[in-house]
């Protein structure tokens, strides 16, 4: 009632902004005696009149603020308080104990609190170690900034592509040709071979590099001069690892021996120890020149295999050359040393990329650069804001809800002379306190993840408590953090009116409400889009895994055919056909899954003489579809039809391609071979779902991997046979085998990855999200008590209580859903976008998602508002 | 001293109880039968109490101005003496003027 018969409260702010600080007591002390007077004399509304008016005589410059320096000198004793500091020890004290009696009397809000917060930064932590890890890979180069890969881009069939692939003798020639290159060298593709000290006996993985490798890469050498390294065609650099295997010490392997695959002796000229950071491994090195003795074919420039780097020269005033301009003059440097490129009426440009980028930065679309690895890092910087945003909305619920509890402190304070800024200091101060409380809890929980995460991720993060960024993360993790969680609970707290409070009559504005709201559906939106990223991620994973490739993976088994296996691959077929578990057997190069190459060189008779087409081709042995059980029109080649030299498989796609109608008998020419087609094998993947089938040429030949189909359900023995067969046949060579469905999961090693991580992060980020809630709907809960004790006594049942407590909180969550529903469907889209084969996002996903967020907000609050509604009238009315 | 500080001046120094901003302008009012505003008292009081003429005081908190405290103004020895020369310059010209001379203009 009272609160109608004050002052305007406009009238009143003005006269506090502008009226000179001395006089505003008393002057508005006496305009405010004067209105009461004035209601009671001619009524409320002429008073309210008459005091703006009077009001208003105050806006002359004589009352303003600034003009009154020197007059303010004689009433100075009237505004001269003692002013108390904020950092005074009495009331630092203060502050901490307030704190701490909060944190202790309400022990299962500072649990919720601090455990979502410590939840959050915990998450939030390990994604920025992960990041961090991410731009620390190859970044450790002292030459790092004129250090570039050399590709090509390729335009044929209408098409542009980028690659890596070069040819051999690429980098040397590039060396000579330009000045502005100061080191070039060469990297080959990973090979297995077997090496042999002594009787030790073991495969090894590792590369050919050029001569230049070791002084354009700072690789530390334990044993060894980075020129002399792999200057000779017999040298090999091997790692500290195999060093220690094979001779005890690096200083003990220099100089000694190596065999490998039974044939060749290389000296080890150098041992070298390849930082953790480096995206490519390898536990040999072997020379340049003995890469092009054992490659015949890379002799010539139209083939393309190896990596070419290059390191770029500097001036003299410490001025790397310009890039660019250094491109510009190599872009037709191929079609100078191989005419074959003009006459095919394609070409070929080179162009370079920075080596540093190569890591984070390595799909190219349509022959230029578009995103990689660099988007999962964007992706999971995004999420780790999400969860710590999460974690941060949680508090400041919480807080705010619980504001009441914490109005009278703020009543009193106000009182007794706390000013507002003092106020949202305390508060912020005090969520700082909160969140160091939770960093201690997320730095252990970290701590305790890391090796999981590690494995999960291949990645050797370890706390660097010595490195600089690591504290810098840190301490801007628990500011921020803190900050973000204090605001609103201190600008909203700091903002109470004291009078209202201490008469104990606070009321909420809808406002405040309507915020906390917010927050909540804000919440639930990000949670969702986790959930349905999430939910598409895995059902495009299982699509993958699941999906018919067109060949059977499933008991299908790759040897490499080395030493004897290679010379007596009959023999060795044979007999393995003689023993138990095996169905059939083919040879091949490469994989099904892995193509070995490509080429343009495929004519036939009205083929447009402008098309350059490119058909992935392999040498495969007899029984090739049967071994991989594949369809085929016409037939499989046959030793019962002699001249099946000259005979070709194709896929559905090449006839396509080609034109015919009916292409079995029609004729085919390859690598100026004619020859005819006999067959046609049904489109199988012959890569990841990130491309689209190519066109496919198959001729009888000498492949480099035996394919073993295993009789269903005999896998056991298959391998026995394999093995004891293998170790008869070729003793001087370990037996090793690959499944066929493990390589093919190894393609989509980075989803697998995304996907079970996306997994983990969309549990905490629903699991935070839930705490809160928790919180809210037990404070929700306790307000409510008398009106649900009302309620009870009136007749009200349990079920019609726990939906009255309920049907809020679903309310926000349907928004959440509402709002979350087309951002994920367009985030996932494009996502999706990076596959050629692809599921449908269809709408019971959202459903789903949205049914799965209701459910689980339903059951976080049900453990509260069943507990409200049963509680007995009687005690919660009792105290009215 | 203007006229108006004059006023404002001697309502302070007529005032039988303790002299703040209200009573003051509503005696002022009172004596000279015109509407003033109070921001005109203020800005004399105020003006006074720079030039020496008044001096102020706060008082205690008080229920009815929403606990804003009054400021007290007395009058200083200054303002005395100010007085008490514009009242001794007005009895000499008072003094000066011809007896008999106000009932011829007067008529």
């Amino acid at each position: 009632m009272k609160n109608n018969h004050t002052p305007p409260h406009w009238a009143d702010r003005l006269l506090e902004t502008f009226l000179s600080p001395h006089m505003l007591e008393d002057v508005q002390g006496d305009l405010h005696e004067v209105f009461y007077k004035r209601v009671s004399e001619v009524g409320l509304a002429k008073a309210r009149r008459e005091y703006c008016w009077a009001v208003l005589q105050y806006l002359s410059p004589y009352f303003f603020k600034a003009l009154n320096q020197s007059s303010k000198s004689t009433i100075q004793h009237v505004i001269d308080y003692p002013s108390p500091s904020l950092l005074n020890p009495a009331m630092i004290s203060n502050y901490v104990k307030i704190a701490w009696r909060n944190i202790a009397h309400n022990k299962s809000f500072s649990t919720i609190n601090i455990l979502g917060l410590a939840l959050g930064m915990a998450c939030c932590f390990m994604i920025i170690l992960w990041i961090q890890d991410e731009f620390r890979v190859d970044a450790y180069h002292a030459n790092g900034p004129q250090l570039y890969n050399v590709m090509e881009r390729q335009f044929y069939d209408g098409k542009v592509d980028a690659g890596r692939g070069t040819p051999a003798l690429l980098a040397d020639e590039l060396k000579k040709e330009f000045p502005e290159i100061v080191y070039a060298a060469g990297l080959s593709w990973e090979e297995e071979r077997t090496f042999s000290v002594g009787d030790k006996l073991n495969k090894e993985k590792g590369r050919w590099a050029g001569a230049d490798w070791f002084k354009m890469y700072s690789i530390p050498l334990l044993a060894g001069t980075a020129e002399t390294a792999l200057n000779a065609p017999s040298n090999i650099a091997i790692s500290r690892k195999l060093a220690e295997n094979y001779f005890g010490s690096p200083q003990a392997a220099m100089g000694k021996s190596i065999r490998i695959g039974n044939k060749e002796d290389y000296q080890v000229s150098a041992v070298f120890d390849v930082p953790l950071a480096s995206s490519v491994t390898y536990d040999y090195l072997l020379s340049w020149k003995d890469m092009i003795s054992h490659n015949e074919w890379l002799k010539d420039w139209g083939t393309n295999a190896p990596e070419t780097r290059i390191q770029l020269a500097v001036d003299r005033n410490g001025n790397t050359v310009h890039p660019a301009r250094l491109e510009a003059k190599m872009k037709s440097f191929l079609k100078s040393r191989n005419p074959s490129i003009a006459k095919s009426g394609s070409d070929i440009q080179l162009f370079l990329q920075p080596y540093q980028e190569a890591y984070l930065y390595s799909n190219f679309k349509n022959g230029y650069q578009d995103g990689g690895r660099i988007e999962y890092v964007r992706l999971f910087g995004i999420v780790a804001v999400f969860i710590l945003l999460i974690a941060c909305i949680n508090f400041m619920n919480l807080a705010t809800a619980r504001s009441v509890k914490r109005a009278r402190e703020v009543g009193v304070r106000k009182v007794v002379g706390a000013g507002r800024g003092w106020l949202i200091g305390q508060f912020i101060g005090e969520a700082l306190v909160l969140t160091c409380l939770a960093l201690l809890i997320a730095l252990a929980t970290v701590w305790l993840l890391l090796p999981t995460f590690n494995s999960l991720t291949e990645k050797h993060i370890t706390f660097q408590l010595t490195d600089a960024s690591f504290w810098i993360i840190l301490a801007g993790m628990t500011l921020v953090t803190g900050l973000i969680a204090g605001s609103y609970p201190a600008l909203f707290l700091s903002s109470l009116n004291p009078i209202r409070v201490l008469k104990g009559t606070v009321k909420f504005s809808s406002g405040a409400r309507l915020f906390r709201q917010g927050l909540v559906v804000f919440q639930f939106a990000l949670s969702l889009l986790l959930i349905i990223g999430t939910i598409i991620v895995y059902r495009q994973i299982n699509f993958i895994q699941t999906k018919n490739l067109g060949f059977d993976r499933e008991g299908m088994i790759y040897v490499s055919s080395e030493g004897e296996l290679g010379t007596k691959y009959n023999t060795f077929k044979e007999q393995l056909l003689q023993m138990s578990g095996i169905q059939s057997v083919t040879k091949m190069d490469g994989t099904p899954t892995n193509g070995f190459g490509s080429t343009g060189n495929v004519q036939w008779p009205g083929k447009d003489p402008k098309a350059s087409i490119q058909f992935q081709f392999s040498k495969v042995d007899y029984d090739f579809t049967k071994t991989l059980k594949v369809k085929v029109k016409g037939r499989d080649f046959s030793k019962t039809f002699g001249a099946d030299s000259t005979s070709y498989l194709i896929n559905e796609t090449a006839a396509r391609r080609i034109g015919y109608n009916d292409p079995i008998g029609k004729p085919l020419t390859l690598w100026g071979k004619p020859g005819t087609i006999i067959g046609v094998i049904a489109d199988y993947h012959q890569s990841s779902m990130h491309t689209a089938i190519e066109p496919f040429i198959a001729k009888l030949g000498d492949g480099q991997i035996i394919i073993v189909r295993i009789q269903p359900g005999q896998t056991k023995q298959a391998l026995t046979s394999l093995e004891t067969l293998a170790r008869q046949l070729n003793p001087k060579f370990p037996f090793r085998y690959r499944f066929a469905d493990e390589a093919f999961q190894t393609l989509y090693r980075s989803e697998t990855v995304v996907g079970s991580l996306a997994n983990y992060f969309a549990f905490l980020a629903i699991f935070i999200s839930c705490l809160g809630l928790f919180g809210l709907a037990a404070f929700t809960a306790e307000q409510r008590t008398k009106e649900i004790g009302v309620r009870k006594v009136l007749g009200a049942s349990v079920l019609s209580v726990v939906a009255l407590l309920s049907q809020d909180f679903i309310k926000l969550v349907l928004i959440a859903i509402v709002i979350s529903s087309p951002i994920a469907w367009f985030g996932m889209s494009r996502w999706l976008q990076e596959y050629v084969y692809k599921i449908d996002i269809s709408w019971w996903i959202f459903a789903l998602a949205g049914l799965l967020a209701i459910g689980i907000a339903l059951l976080t609050i049900s453990f509260q508002s069943i507990k409200a509604a049963l509680m007995n009238p009687v005690k919660s009315l009792r105290s009215e | 001293m203007g006229e108006f500080e004059e006023i404002v001046l001697l309502v302070v120094a007529a005032c039988p109880e303790e002299a703040y901003g209200v009573n003051i302008w509503e005696d002022v009012q009172q004596q000279t039968g015109r509407s003033i505003t109070m921001s005109a008292v203020h800005a004399t009081l105020y003006r006074l109490e720079e030039k020496g003429y008044l001096a102020s005081t706060m008082g205690g908190a008080t229920a009815e101005r929403g606990g804003r405290r009054k400021r007290f103004f007395v009058l200083t020895a200054l303002g005395v003496q100010a007085l008490n020369d514009i009242q001794e310059m007005r009895n000499r010209l008072w003094q000066a003027i011809p007896p008999g001379k106000f009932q011829l203009i007067g008529g």
